[in-house]
């Protein structure tokens, strides 16, 4: 099962990094980094298969194609602003981490006011 | 994915580490922090491949242009 490597790598990074800690604190961030880095990579490619079965039944509703792809627009962003928030909580600049939270909202509310407004004509047409 | 890469930034730290420990114990104090500073920068040129990697897959899996 692939769960059991993704725990085995974790555990690895986190020893390493206590070990190199104290020898060189500057490369602890960057060991948990390659850690989370190599940890995603093993999951990306099953993530690859939900995303083909959710665009086969997308595909099946009239819906336009942009819709579907912003929303894995947001999934995206919303993925790597919380990666880049994690890293820097963990090298200990906590404000570091809520801007670019702040900043990862902001892009995310950008990104699906079109999906709000395909929303709003589907309920007006609904209306009677 | 190889996880040797956690092993490589770990060895190249203590390297760097015993290197300029050496270096200061000769007495060469400015060759020590030149040496610090090559082995931040060579670790930090493996990370940034990894992050590259990383940001390159999330593109084509995410239809992030």
């Amino acid at each position: 099962m692939e769960i059991f490597k993704i725990i085995g790598v974790g555990l690895l990074t986190c020893v390493l990094s206590i070990i190199i800690k104290q020898i060189k604190p500057e490369f602890n961030i960057i060991i948990l980094l390659c850690g989370g880095i190599i940890i995603l990579f093993m999951v990306l490619d099953q993530l690859k298969n939900v995303f083909d079965y959710f665009l086969t039944i997308f595909s099946k509703t009239n819906m336009d194609y942009s819709l579907f792809v912003s929303v894995l627009k947001v999934l995206g962003v919303g993925y790597l602003t919380e990666f880049a928030n994690s890293i820097c909580v963990d090298s200990g600049s906590a404000s570091i981490g809520e801007k670019i939270l702040i900043a990862g909202k902001i892009i995310i509310f950008c990104l699906a006011l079109p999906i709000v407004t395909n929303l709003i004509d589907l309920i007006i047409e609904m209306l009677p | 994915m190889d996880y040797s890469i956690i092993f490589k930034i770990a060895g190249i730290g203590i390297l760097t580490a015993v290197v300029s420990q050496i270096l200061k114990n000769i007495g060469k104090d400015e060759i020590a922090t030149i040496a610090t500073l090559v082995g931040v920068v060579v670790v930090l040129l493996l990370a940034m491949n990894m992050i590259n990697e990383l940001f390159e897959t999330i593109k084509q899996l995410f239809l992030i242009y």
